[in-house]
């Protein structure tokens, strides 16, 4: 299951359209397709737009992340991790994208990868937790190239 | 006098009145000095002029003029008896008297009063005033009972025609209904023919390499009819065997009669309506509307999914040729629906293509030459897939709808808005996608596509026993997104071979995603000519899986999906694939993809590249050892 997401993290032929290079962070081709629906090149503006609204919506489940670690509802945070990582694969941010899926999988009392069934509610809350630390960091580093790629940072 | 005057009375009714009148006048002694008897009783003589004029014929004649009274006389043909022998010329009853005498005018006798009739001129003038005034009511009266027969029959016939009209509309009810039935019957074989090609297929693979792959999916689908003859066509052919060629010609033979015939019967609902715009016929008007829309759930979930194309296949064989159907403002498929092709497109999909093939150039404009707008409904409550799904939907020319979660979903669908395709999102609040697809099933059969990341194959058997048709995994890809369309959106490609600024593109519109994909294109066709008419056969597959119980176990491992954990472009991998069998032209091709509406070249494409995804690895490993 978690080998599937290889071909995402090949490197593009990156050369071909100027990008700079995101990293691992940022799966390229993935990204690539949301940068060809702009209409200006210059502008970039659905693509910034997409990304912006993304942050807030990152931004918005982290709060409600910390909320539910809090109030140990770990249905909500697997919920959370799966709205979140929805969006990030869409936009190619692998790291957040496999943060999240992780967090999905430990708030639905499973293990890392979603196989194995785990009872107890504590261990699975302090995974999340643990994951969430990456999570973050992830997701800032992401948002700092992105920010930098579209000049507002 | 009193004896006779009662056996006048007898007979007076049948006498003149006027001469009645004056017999009876005769009668009274007391007029004796005026007016009375001649002597011999055979004529009557006015004795004095003066006083009969003026006392006696009021009484009895109601006026006082002798010379009217003369003059009636005469027209009787009383006439003045003269005394011209004499030689004074004298009457002998006075030289003032006045006789008057008629042969059957004769004292004592009433009875010959009936003989007395008015003169020539007179019977003839009653008569004549009789025909005057009876001629005009005479023929009055045949005009109106003519009028009011005539009024009866149209009645009638109004009435018969009705009977006939309703009965007709009946007719073609069951007419239509008979051809759903039929067409239906015919999808179920063409579901059985491409299920004995995949069977065919892999009997003849496992007999040339035998390859691992092979080996387990033949254990769980157990080959049905395997032909001895083609084991002994050469490893360079991929035809199936002859009779199953036979079988699917035949077949697409008898769909491309089919659909004709029913395109007549269209023609004929639709020309009867209009006909009859005064008369209100809904029978045959909902029943042909109807049919677009709902005929898919009548016809069983086992059909639901190949039913609906080809009844949109219809759609697009009639729509081409100019026909304007009744109408439906509420029905999708008549929202901008144009019947011919953007002239602006044909420019743009060279354009297109060579982006592609480029490389991964700017190429927001890919127009996958629909012959109108698909209407995609994009449920999906994450709003960054939303905003990106919806945006490359656009730019593949789709008409976008979308909805926050399944409950709005199935709700949108439930209030009568149609779409070609559903992109359904899995988890979502309120209501999943899987069981908004259950819901949605319950009334509808458009396509519905799995838009997850969840992909592993116990959720996407789920996925397919709740009636979604296909999974389309997450994150999604433009290619994989456009390949869905294509996919299930066959029925809306323009027709290559009916127009002309076409022509040469054919092929590479319909898959702009790499040269390999146009390459195989122009190549399937060869690869198996007789597979003409089963192209949504996979399709169909995937969405009868579920039902039937036999069938699952053999879909499971031919999925996509089941390949999907060792490579994540899967939905890419079969488009290196090489072509299998050097170009051979087959000159009959072209004569059935005509009479099919040509759609074949498009969904040729879209079969092989099912095709290819149901053999999985194993297609892929055994093309590459191969030489051409």
């Amino acid at each position: 299951m978690a080998s599937r997401h290889d071909s995402q993290e090949t490197p593009s032929d990156a050369g071909s359209t100027g990008l700079p290079d995101f990293g691992d962070n940022i799966d390229l081709l993935t990204f690539e397709q949301i940068l060809e629906m702009d209409d200006d090149e210059d502008e970039r503006e659905f693509s910034r737009s997409i990304v912006f609204g993304f942050f807030e919506q990152a931004e918005a489940t982290f709060m409600k992340m910390d909320a539910s670690l809090e109030s140990k509802d770990v249905a909500q945070l697997s919920s959370l991790g799966h709205f979140l990582k929805g969006s990030s694969a869409t936009l190619g941010l692998t790291k957040v994208k496999d943060a999240c899926e992780k967090i999905q999988h430990y708030g639905a009392f499973k293990d890392e990868t979603g196989t194995t069934e785990v009872l107890d509610k504590e261990l699975c809350l302090e995974r999340i937790k643990k994951t969430m630390v990456p999570l973050k960091q992830d997701y800032a580093e992401a948002e700092i190239i992105l920010k930098r790629y579209y000049g507002t940072s | 006098m009193d004896g006779s005057q009662a056996a006048g009375a007898a007979g007076a009714n049948s006498s003149s009145d006027f001469v009645r009148k004056l017999y009876k006048m005769l009668e009274d002694p007391s007029y004796s000095q005026v007016v009375r008897w001649g002597d011999e009783g055979d004529s009557f003589v006015v004795l004095e002029n003066e006083r009969f004029t003026k006392s006696i014929l009021p009484k009895h004649f109601k006026h006082s003029n002798f010379a009217s009274f003369v003059r009636q006389l005469n027209k009787y043909d009383f006439h003045k008896v003269r005394h011209n022998n004499e030689d004074t010329g004298q009457s002998p009853y006075g030289p003032g008297a006045w006789e008057f005498k008629h042969p059957e005018f004769k004292a004592n006798n009433k009875d010959s009063l009936d003989n007395i009739r008015r003169k020539a001129p007179a019977p003839r003038k009653p008569n004549q005033q009789g025909g005057e005034e009876a001629l005009p009511t005479q023929q009055m009266d045949l005009v109106n009972s003519q009028l009011i027969a005539t009024q009866q029959q149209l009645e009638q016939l109004q009435l018969r025609y009705n009977e006939i009209h309703m009965s007709q509309s009946m007719l073609m009810q069951e007419l239509i209904g008979v051809q759903k039935t039929v067409l239906n019957h015919e999808h179920v074989m063409q579901n059985v023919m491409s299920y004995l090609h995949t069977v065919d297929a892999r009997q003849r693979r496992d007999s040339r390499i035998g390859g691992p792959f092979a080996d387990a999916s033949e254990n769980q689908a157990p080959p049905v009819s395997v032909d001895p003859g083609q084991q002994q066509i050469s490893p360079l052919e991929d035809e199936p065997a002859s009779p199953l060629q036979n079988a699917s010609k035949l077949l697409s033979d008898l769909n491309a009669d089919a659909q004709l015939n029913y395109k007549n019967l269209e023609n004929m609902t639709e020309l009867h309506n209009r006909a009859n715009g005064t008369l209100t016929t809904p029978p045959p008007d909902s029943a042909s509307r109807n049919g677009h829309q709902r005929a898919p759930t009548s016809a069983g979930s086992s059909t639901t999914m190949s039913y609906a194309k080809l009844h949109a296949d219809r759609d697009t064989l009639v729509y081409p040729v100019g026909q304007t159907q009744g109408i439906d403002p509420m029905y999708s498929e008549h929202i901008n629906n144009i019947p011919y092709p953007m002239p602006s497109k044909d420019q743009e999909i060279p354009e297109a293509r060579r982006s592609t093939v480029d490389g991964r150039k700017k190429s927001t404009q890919v127009d996958p030459g629909w012959i109108r707008d698909p209407q995609i409904l994009l449920v999906e409550d994450d709003p960054t897939c939303r905003r990106i799904g919806s945006k490359f939907l656009y730019s593949f020319q789709c008409a976008i709808d979308s909805a926050f979660d399944g409950l709005e979903a199935v709700n949108k669908m439930n209030a009568g808005s149609k779409y070609d395709m559903v992109l359904m999102d899995i988890i979502m609040p309120n209501l999943d996608g899987v069981s908004a697809c259950h819901l949605i099933r319950q009334f509808d059969s458009t396509p519905i596509i799995a838009m997850t990341s969840n992909i592993r194959s116990d959720d996407i058997s789920m996925y397919f026993q709740h009636g979604m048709n296909d999974v389309l995994p997450k994150p999604f890809t433009k290619e994989g997104l456009l390949g869905m369309l294509e996919k299930h959106l066959g029925h809306l490609k323009k027709i290559p071979n009916g127009l002309d600024s076409m022509g040469p593109h054919s092929a590479q519109s319909i898959t702009q995603t790499s040269a390999a994909q146009s390459l195989k294109d122009a190549n399937s066709p060869n690869q198996s000519p007789s597979t003409i008419s089963n192209w949504h056969s996979p399709g169909t597959f995937q969405g009868i899986s579920p039902t039937t119980a036999g069938a699952n176990p053999f879909m499971q491992p031919m999925h996509p999906a089941a390949g999907y954990p060792m490579d994540q472009s899967q939905l890419q991998f079969q488009q290196p694939h090489t072509p299998l069998a050097a170009p051979r032209q087959q000159p009959h091709r072209r004569q059935i993809s005509d009479m099919s509406g040509g759609d074949e070249l498009n969904n040729e494409a879209k079969r092989q590249r099912l095709f290819a995804q149901q053999n999985g690895m194993a297609m892929s490993q055994m093309q590459r050892p191969r030489p051409g």
